[in-house]
Parts: C-alpha cells; sequence; structure tokens
C-alpha cells in the first residue's frame, strides 16, 4: 500500500500549536488538497510528511510503515518547492538526474529516465541551460521533472503554481493531472488557491488555524460545507451567512419570516437547534423585482459591477447578503424579492458553526447545471 | 554649473587624494628600489630615479638565498590557507545545517575568539609549539593556525544566504551530508570561498611576528624576515636593499588582489563587513 496515514499529528515550535490532533488519511494514488489560508498549518503538514520537520507528536506511516524516524531521503517522496529549489550551478538535466546519480542508477536509465521528462514536459531544448536561462514556467516544469524521474511513490507539491501567471497555471494545472494519471503516484498537493484545490484534487482537506475543517470531494466542499468556515472559504464570492431564528415551520430573518419546506424542518428538529446561521452561495441568490409568493422583501443597498456580471448588495431587516446577476440588474434603493431555492441553501448551528446537515432528498452534486441562476420576473 | 556635478567633482577629488596617499609608501619603495644608495640618500622622495640601477635586486638574487626565502614563505602561506579554508568550510557547513544542542553557544564562543588579542596567544602558542620541539620549523609556524574563526564566520554568513529547499532538496535524494557539501555547498559559495581563502593567503605571507619568534636560522626565513636584515635598529644602511626586497615581497599578494578583487569585495559586502 502506498497510502499516507496520519494518527493524532501535533506539530508545536515551543508553545506556538501549529497543527492539531491531525487525522488523515490519504489513498493510494490520490490528489489530496491541502487548502487553506497562509499559516493554516498545511505547508507544516506537508513538510512533516516530506521528513523536513518533526513531529511533535502523534504517528506517520507511509505505506504501512511508520516513518516518524525516518529520513526524509528513505521515505521515497519527492517534492516540488513553492520556489522550485532548483541547484543554481547545475544544467537542467544535471538538476533533473542529481537523484538518480546519488542513487546510483545506471546510465542507460537515467538516459531513459530524463528523455521521458523531457517530452512529458516539452524540456528537450533546454537541458544544457543553467536555471537563471529559464522563465518561471520553464523552472517549474524542471523542478516537476526532477520530481518525477524518481518515480517515488509519493508526490508532495508545496505551492508549486503560485510564482506563476494566471495563463501558465492553468496550463500546468492541466499538466500535472496528466502526470498524475501516468505515473499513479500519491499526491499531496499544498495551496491557498481554490480553483487549483477544485481542478486538480480528488478530495480537498480544508485546514484552518492547525485543525482541518473538512475533508471531501471539490463537489462536496462546495454543495455541502460541514461548516461555516468552509462555506465562506470556497466559492468567490463568499458565501452569504446571516444569523436567523428558528421557529416551527418558519426562519426569522430580523421581523420577515421564510416558510420552511418539510425536509428542512425534519432536519432542524433532528439538530435540535433554535439559533442558526442561513448560509446561500451569491451565485444561488434570486431576486425577483415582483412580489412574489413566500419572499422575503428586501431592499437593494449598491451595486458592484464585475465586466460579465453584478453584484447586487442587498438587505433584508438588517441581513446584509449579496447576490450575483448577469444582466437587468436593480437598481440601488430598489426593492426586489428573494425567494431562495431550498436545495441550495445550507444551515449551521450557531453555537458550533457546524452544519445541522442536509435533507437526504436533495441532490446537490451535480454541477451540470448552470452555475449562476437568476430570475428576473 | 550644475551643483550635482560640483559635489560629484568634490568627492572624486577627496578620493583621488585617499588613493594617492594609499599609493605612496608603495611608489616610495618601487622607486628608492632602483636607486643607488647614494643617489637615495640625496633624492628620497623623487619619484623617478636620476640614475637607475637593477644593482639592488642583483644583491638580493646573489647574495640571499631569496628562491628559498621566497619558497618558505609560500609553504606556509599555501598551508595555513588551504587549512584553514578547509576547517572553516567544515565547521561553517556544521553551524548552518546540523541541528544539535549548544550551537548557538558553541558558535558565540567560537566568535568572540576572534577579539582576542594575538599578544594573548602568542606566549601560549610559543610554549605549545617549543614542547613539541617545533622552534626554528616551519610546521611550528603552521601548527597554530590550523583553523580560524574569521573564515568560520565568513563561510558561515555566505553558506546562510544558500535557500534551505536547497539543501532540503539534496536531502531528500538521500545524498550524505558531504555529497550535499562538495556538491551543492561549496561550488554555490565559491566566490566566498575564494576571497577567505585569499585574504588567508595575503595575511600569513605578510606575516611577521609569529614566525619571527619561531624561526630562528637564515635557511628558514620568510620574505618579511629577509626584510628585517636589512632594517637595522639604528635607521638602515641598506635601505634600497630593503625597498627591493619589499617590492618583491609585495608583487605576489598584489597580484593575487588584483586577479580576484571582484570576490574579495563582493564577499565582504555581502558578509556587511567593509574591507
Amino acid at each position: 500500500m502506498k497510502d499516507i496515514v496520519l494518527e493524532n499529528i501535533h506539530k508545536s515550535y515551543g508553545t506556538n500549536q501549529v497543527v492539531e490532533d491531525l487525522n488523515l488519511t490519504v489513498a493510494e494514488g490520490e490528489r489530496l488538497i491541502l487548502l487553506g489560508p497562509s499559516g493554516c498549518g498545511k505547508s507544516t503538514t506537508l513538510r512533516m510528511i516530506a521528513g523536513l520537520e518533526e513531529i511533535t507528536s502523534g504517528k506517520l506511516y507511509m505505506g504501512d510503515q511508520l516513518v516518524n524516524q525516518v529520513a526524509s531521503g528513505k521515505r521515497n517522496v519527492s517534492m516540488v518547492f513553492q520556489n522550485y529549489a532548483l541547484f543554481p550551478h547545475m544544467t537542467v538535466e544535471d538538476n533533473i538526474t542529481y537523484g538518480l546519480k546519488v542513487h546510483k542508477y545506471p546510465k542507460s536509465e537515467i538516459e531513459k529516465r530524463l528523455r521521458d521528462a523531457f517530452e512529458m514536459l516539452e524540456l528537450t531544448e533546454l537541458g544544457k541551460r543553467k536555471p537563471k536561462d529559464l522563465s518561471g514556467g520553464q523552472r517549474q516544469r524542471v523542478a516537476l521533472a526532477r520530481a518525477i524521474v524518481k518515480r517515488s511513490d509519493f508526490l508532495l507539491l508545496d505551492e508549486p503554481l503560485s510564482n506563476l501567471d494566471a495563463q501558465l497555471r492553468q496550463h500546468a494545472r492541466k499538466e500535472l493531472v496528466k502526470i498524475h494519471k501516468k505515473y499513479n503516484q500519491t499526491f499531496v498537493y499544498v495551496t491557498h488557491d481554490q480553483i487549483e484545490a477544485m481542478t486538480v484534487g480528488d478530495r480537498i482537506a480544508l485546514m484552518y488555524e492547525g485543525n482541518l475543517k473538512m475533508v471531501d470531494s471539490p463537489k462536496n466542499v462546495y454543495h455541502m460545507p460541514a461548516n461555516v468556515f468552509t462555506a465562506k472559504f470556497i466559492g468567490s464570492p463568499s458565501c452569504n451567512i446571516v444569523s436567523v431564528e428558528h421557529d416551527a415551520n418558519y426562519l426569522f430573518f430580523g421581523t420577515q419570516k421564510l416558510i420552511l419546506p418539510e425536509s428542512w424542518i425534519n432536519q432542524i428538529r433532528d439538530s435540535y437547534t433554535e439559533q442558526l446561521y442561513f448560509g446561500i452561495r451569491p451565485e444561488h441568490v434570486c431576486l425577483h423585482t415582483t412580489p412574489t409568493a413566500g419572499a422575503l422583501t428586501a431592499t437593494v443597498k449598491y451595486t458592484e459591477d464585475y465586466g460579465n456580471r453584478m453584484g447586487i448588495y442587498f438587505d433584508i431587516d438588517g441581513c446584509e447578503m449579496v447576490g450575483i446577476c448577469e444582466d437587468n440588474a436593480p437598481y440601488p434603493g430598489q426593492t426586489v424579492y428573494f425567494l431562495p431555492d431550498f436545495d441550495k441553501i445550507h444551515l449551521f448551528d450557531r453555537g458550533t458553526s457546524d452544519s445541522i446537515g442536509y435533507p437526504v432528498n436533495i441532490t446537490r452534486s451535480n454541477l451540470n447545471e448552470p452555475a449562476y441562476q437568476y430570475k428576473f420576473a | 554649473m550644475n551643483p550635482e556635478k560640483d559635489r560629484q567633482l568634490g568627492w572624486h577629488v577627496l578620493l583621488l587624494i585617499i588613493v594617492l596617499l594609499s599609493l605612496a609608501p608603495i611608489l616610495f619603495a618601487v622607486s628608492n628600489s632602483f636607486k643607488t644608495l647614494g643617489d637615495a640618500y640625496n633624492t628620497v622622495l623623487s619619484i623617478i630615479p636620476r640614475n637607475p640601477t637593477l644593482e639592488n635586486y642583483l644583491h638580493v638574487f646573489t647574495r640571499l638565498d631569496f628562491l628559498k626565502i621566497t619558497l618558505n614563505t609560500f609553504i606556509i602561506a599555501s598551508s595555513v590557507t588551504l587549512f584553514k579554508t578547509t576547517t572553516s568550510i567544515l565547521a561553517a557547513y556544521a553551524f548552518v545545517s546540523f541541528q544539535f544542542k549548544g550551537k548557538s553557544i558553541l558558535y558565540f564562543i567560537l566568535i568572540s575568539t576572534i577579539f582576542i588579542p594575538f599578544s594573548v596567544t602568542m606566549i601560549p602558542n610559543y610554549l605549545t609549539v617549543s614542547s613539541f620541539g617545533l622552534r626554528d620549523n616551519l610546521v611550528g609556524v603552521i601548527l597554530p593556525q590550523l583553523a580560524d574563526a574569521t573564515g568560520i564566520f565568513l563561510i558561515r554568513q555566505s553558506m546562510r544566504t544558500i535557500p534551505k529547499s536547497i539543501l532540503e532538496v539534496a536531502g531528500m535524494e538521500n545524498s550524505s551530508s558531504f555529497k550535499t557539501l562538495r556538491d551543492v555547498v561549496v561550488p554555490l559559495i565559491k566566490p566566498a570561498i575564494i576571497s577567505t581563502s585569499i585574504i588567508f593567503f595575503i595575511n600569513s605571507w605578510n606575516e611577521y611576528v609569529w614566525p619571527v619568534l619561531v624561526l630562528k636560522s637564515k635557511s628558514m626565513f620568510t620574505l618579511p624576515l629577509a626584510l628585517q636584515m636589512y632594517i637595522s635598529s639604528e635607521g638602515g644602511t641598506e635601505f634600497t636593499i630593503a625597498m627591493a626586497v619589499s617590492v618583491l615581497t609585495m608583487l605576489v599578494p598584489l597580484t593575487l588582489y588584483l586577479v580576484f578583487q571582484k570576490y574579495i569585495i563582493s564577499t565582504f559586502t555581502a558578509s556587511g563587513i567593509k574591507g
């Protein structure tokens, strides 16, 4: 088995706790993304797996072997660093084959792997150059080539694309997935970029302040966030979260009440919570310009023009939210009517900030539907 | 006139004066080494000799075992350089890349030895070297100079500029510490190593007090000691010969400095020390 198992992993520097009681399994051949804001402990976690940081307490297994005390060079890992960490005094070829030479691979094997990597990453022309004569994108590919020629069981990537411009990044994302499909290594990938996480990952492990907030597929992380942090961190603009009160069949937005469907009423009842956060993504907000049965009355505060779409900031009795629409945006001061699609809403316990769960009859993992839904009657 | 240009001109004049002041003794030595003793006493400050002569240089090469003396100097300077540089690289690498208990205390103690004046260690070193029976022996001159805290400091500073991730990559490839040092670290800090070695070499080449304590017989003399033979306590009877020896002594360090000045200056500016 080439899986990675983290059991009750703690990491602290002096009194500063960086990773707290982390339990996580990365399956063999999986692409797991460690996602989170700066300082959340994701890079530290990756470095512990790489063997570059000591583990304060807990157990780390890689391929069934306890590796806490195993040196980095003996863990069968390769890593791509954010700054690429190419040896400046060596040519591209020497950089890529350095590890193979240390491991004393036969010359013919080194040649073969070098050619493979060159072809795969379109580096053939650059073999004799030094890193300083390469562009950022080329350097990134050399770093990747160096990591893949080792054919190690585990490939660790620490924000490998963060120094590239947007266009190159898109290309590199596809390349990474292609490489993974070819070599099928167990991938652990650190990023703070949610688009990268969504497009590269089989699963996303979202971290915040040293804690794991949610581990699930990109679709589930987006559609069924397990807590307020996940809901707000994933998606842009960020998910609307407003405080609401629950009573019987209603949710109270200030003094206005929204009638809940049966499925949500049962869900709330099972969670024994009265004080809730109501969440809905801006792209799922539907605003009507004419009074609609069951809708809440809102006032448009201001609008933002994003070029291809508009952000509408509106207020329901003190609850401020933002919605997105493509055209015919209402003007500031206009009265609009808000009736959410109950398949798209999220409810969280205000005490714990955790989701109260989702009714079973709701299908959320359907990304084929249009991303933005706005209705203007 | 442009005030910016005026200021620049002012600076240049000032720099020119400083350069001339520093060059004056060298010019003095070179010009007097080509004068006869009689000429030199009459026109000691004139730059161009009235009757240029090679007499002094002939004296040096015929009456003095100049080659042997140069060889002695070279053996001492190159051994000291080789050892100091090697020990500096190894020690600096240990301080940069290994984690061990008491590292910062050890480093602090080591660096504080830079501030111990030579006159304090001179007598203990002399007694040690004597007890080893190494008086009047080149090895006796070399022995107390095998390691040097300044070198460790300079090389450590330059090793610290290597991104940590580069060393981590080497470690992940299971490259041994020694291999990483040889294949990655040393090539990356080559300029610092070259300049540190040259400074060691020049210092050792010019060294006077320690060799004069250890070396007694003329066949063991180094260039600075040979120079001393011509400068008597009364003020110097053969001072033009002394000037010729001075010029010859200067040649090697000056050439080294001129060839490698790029590295030397960059190392001192990088370490935050003014040269």
